[in-house]
């Protein structure tokens, strides 16, 4: 048999046989990196199962008020679920159905078009909601035995999560189709990219503003009609979360509940048909204009190249730092990044400003120094987090492009400490105004305040030079994008270190600090002894900054001269 | 302009580079000719600075290319088999980079920017990024970079590929003009037309060692040929006689 004649699951076996030999494929570092993301997603699983046991185990008690609030709970659970759904269709689609590489041989190949349709829609049904399948299946597995479920509850979960998958993937890749054919695809990508992160960045902003902390104070809770209203206001019986709420409800009463059940399904078979027929129609035209080559739409940057003529550095250096800077905010899958890290700092500050500590009257005063220090660790921790994400990779993104710099007269050293004073400035500058500003909203004694702007200050050149060090020795020249760099052997070591420096580092400056602060309070004078103690104590802490800092960028630039040792 | 003495190049217990020397002298366009997985791109990249040879010495403008890096580097122009750039940079914007990595600042860049955009028929595309040229203007805008500089000699892994018959012309013209100013190139080549045309000198190199080199009338006599296409004569060499008996047959 030919393989235009075979089904669409033969179209397949490339990305099912590559993705087997992938798994065959030893790299060092697997098992470090199996084990931490293993460990952190089966605790999130256990976490979400003991939940929502517990949460529906509670409502038992509630009699019909309990049974009502799962009925919502359910219809809310996959309403989330349905507008993440939907975004990640959206995505996924645009990338299996118009970015893929392999696109060009089964386009050009004589297979059918429904085949190609069929194959490249499982491909997205898949890769869009294994992650919410993932954290919909402990969610039911904790309401099901919290109910003691029968087995129909079990069929009613299979049958009901296909087609609510199959809905909003379907609609994700229309919406692309309709996309691709008025901007090119990868335009239509950087367009999906911002509104992507503006939808994260909504997200965080609006539930952080909410105050959920209110809810804590009695006098703040609205009357009961008000909270049911609220409570069932976005629930549509029009929305196929409400059918699959409804139909998995019916299911854990011990009944079957048709009508919805036949929604959910008669949709889902009703969009996929919808979905082949359009893309028969126009999803030719619209993969043929993705291939077109076109003038891109970019921004000059011409101010950055003025600010950059008055840096007293070598040419080399400037040029670099320019090129670095024009990459970085050309490509938007990598400044968009930096509304969500705004986004977050914002939600940051905010909550010192709403920590009223003043309610523990006699304590304020020692648990407000105490949080200064967990505000350092917590700082410096979003400052690693930061450079994971873009430091650690810097070396990396010159990717295949990398003969140019390596051909040059600059070296290595000269290459690797642009990329660090490069990623120094912006992550110096973040970290000083987070520990800053959340030291005076906090209202920390002005001594702990001067000490952790300088503890911040080293602090941030430890774990830059840390990420720039190790990028450079673990680089991923191949890998597709930055996510997969930080998510490597290396960004999962850097991860380690900077954790274990940032608890050896405060624990260093909080000794002596609180020793201060408790002889000053106590008006009591410090004996000599223990000044001594307390400034080698300091002396530790700057001495393991530097030492952070300076070993791995020595390491990086030894590692990047060795790189012509490697096999061609 | 480029001098390279025994030079070895192993991966684990595979020999890719087998005590290979040769020169290049000011002026001379110097073809590496050799069959798929002969060492040629390996030999080109322990030049161009890309990979450390296990031993043996590479000079360029009478620099030591392993103690001195940066001034051999600085008289040197490369140009890679494939042209991966910075896809997010403009042409222009790219040209200025390359020549800040090799000291070149100020006014007189953009004149010299402009200059070889001209030369390589780039100039209406300074403005565009990258990513939306063809593989050949690519191609083109490696070679401006690799001559921005004014290097004194160049090394070339497979100029003409994904280059059309009006490209693969200009690179010819380029080429030769450049050499005509002394400029050494280093050449590796797939296609045996060009080598003829254009170099000369050639040296053939498989499995990792030179097995001849002269003119290419001194090829010929080597190996007893009385072709006057240089691929005869390239097979004879390299024991690919069968192969030439199948093309003929086919």
């Amino acid at each position: 048999m030919s393989s235009s004649e075979q089904g669409f699951p033969f179209l397949l076996r490339p990305a099912l046989h590559a993705a087997r030999n992938r798994a065959r494929q030893r790299e060092r570092g697997d098992l470090a990196r199996a084990a931490v993301f293993g460990s952190v997603g089966l605790g999130v699983a256990g976490a979400l199962f003991g939940v929502f046991f517990w949460l529906t185990w509670q409502l038992l008690g509630y009699a019909e008020l309990g049974d009502y609030l799962v009925r919502l709970g359910l219809s809310w659970l996959f309403l989330t679920f349905l507008s993440f759904l939907a975004f990640s269709g959206l995505v996924t689609s645009l990338s299996t159905f118009f970015l893929s590489e392999d696109l060009r041989l089964l386009v050009a190949a004589p297979v059918r078009a429904d085949r190609l349709f069929y194959s490249r829609f499982s491909r997205t049904v898949v890769q869009a909601s294994w992650m919410v399948v993932t954290f919909l299946l402990p969610v039911l597995l904790g309401v099901g035995l919290a109910r003691c479920a029968g087995a129909l509850y079990w069929a009613a979960a299979a049958l009901t999560v296909a087609p609510f998958v199959i809905i909003p993937v379907a609609l994700g890749c229309l919406m692309t189709l309709v996309l691709v054919n008025v901007f090119p695809a990868r335009r239509a990508r950087d367009v999906l990219m911002l509104m992507g992160v503006l939808f994260g960045v909504v997200l965080v902003l609006l539930l952080r503003f909410l105050q959920p902390e209110r809810l804590l104070r009695v006098e703040s809770l609205p009357d009961i009609t008000a909270f049911f209203a609220t409570l069932q206001s976005p629930v549509t019986p029009l929305l196929p979360s409400f059918w699959a709420g409804e139909v998995l409800f019916t299911a854990l009463q011990g009944g079957v509940d048709w009508l919805h059940a036949g929604a959910l399904w008669t949709t889902a078979v009703a969009l996929t048909v919808l979905a082949r027929a359009a893309f028969g129609r126009y999803y030719f035209t619209g993969w043929s204009k993705a291939q077109e080559a076109r003038k891109a739409r970019f921004t000059r940057l011409r101010a950055l190249e003025r600010l950059s003529a008055l840096l007293p550095v070598s040419p080399a250096a400037r040029h670099l730092l320019l090129k670095d800077l024009k990459v970085f905010l050309r490509d938007t899958t990598q400044w968009s990044q930096l509304l969500l890290l705004v986004a977050l700092m914002m939600v940051y500050l905010y909550n010192f400003r709403v920590l009223d500590l003043d309610r523990i009257p006699y304590m304020s005063g020692v648990v407000k120094n105490a949080y200064a220090f967990v505000n350092l660790a917590m700082g410096a921790f979003v400052l690693s987090a930061v450079a994971v994400r873009f430091v650690f990779p810097a070396v990396s993104a010159e990717g295949a492009a990398f003969w140019i710099v390596r051909s040059s007269p600059v070296s290595m050293k000269a290459f690797l400490w642009s990329k660090f004073w490069t990623g120094l400035f912006p992550v110096l500058g973040l970290a000083e105004a987070l520990t800053l500003l959340s030291n005076e909203f906090l209202g920390a004694d002005p001594a702990l305040k001067w000490l952790a702007g300088a503890a911040i200050f080293c602090m941030s050149f430890a774990l830059v030079g840390l990420a720039a060090g190790l990028g450079a020795q673990y680089p991923r020249f191949q890998a597709e994008n930055v996510t997969q760099v930080a998510g490597s052997y290396g960004g999962i070591a850097y991860m380690i270190l900077a954790v274990l420096f940032i608890l050896v580092e405060t624990a260093l400056l909080a000794w002596p600090a609180s020793l201060y602060m408790w002889h000053r309070f106590q008006a009591l004078p410090l004996s000599n002894a223990r000044m001594v103690m307390m400034v080698l104590s300091l002396a530790a802490a700057l001495a393991l900054s530097v030492v952070t800092f300076w070993l791995p960028m020595r390491r990086g630039v030894q590692a990047l001269e060795d790189l012509g040792g490697a096999p061609a | 302009m480029i001098a390279i003495h025994d030079l070895v190049k192993k991966y684990g217990p595979f020999t890719a580079v087998d005590g290979v020397s040769l020169d290049v002298s000011a002026g001379e366009i110097h073809g590496f000719l050799g069959p798929n997985g002969a060492g040629k791109t390996t030999t080109i990249r322990i030049v161009a600075g890309l990979l450390k040879p296990t031993s043996g010495r590479v000079m360029i403008d009478g620099h030591d290319l392993a103690q001195a890096p940066e001034a051999a580097k600085a008289s040197l122009g490369f140009i890679p088999d494939r042209p991966f750039l910075y896809e997010k940079l403009t042409a222009g914007e790219f040209l200025r980079f390359h020549g800040g990595l090799y000291g070149m600042d100020g006014n007189g860049i953009g004149r010299r920017v402009g200059e070889m955009l001209e030369l390589f028929e780039l100039t209406q595309w300074e403005g565009e990024l990258v990513e939306s040229f063809s593989h050949g203007m690519k191609q083109r805008l490696v070679m401006c970079a690799a001559f921005l500089h004014r290097p004194r000699a160049v090394v070339v892994d497979e100029p003409m590929v994904g280059l059309d018959p009006r490209g693969a012309r200009l690179i010819k013209q380029v080429f030769r003009a450049m050499s005509a100013q002394g400029v050494g190139i280093l050449m590796s080549t797939h296609t045996l037309e060009v080598a003829e045309e254009m170099c000369d000198r050639i040296s053939i190199i498989q499995k990792g060692r030179i097995i001849a080199r002269g003119t290419v009338e001194e090829l010929r006599a080597m190996a007893g040929s009385s072709d006057e296409q240089l691929t005869p004569v390239f097979l004879k060499l390299t024991g690919g006689g069968a192969l030439q008996e199948i093309d003929e047959l086919l």
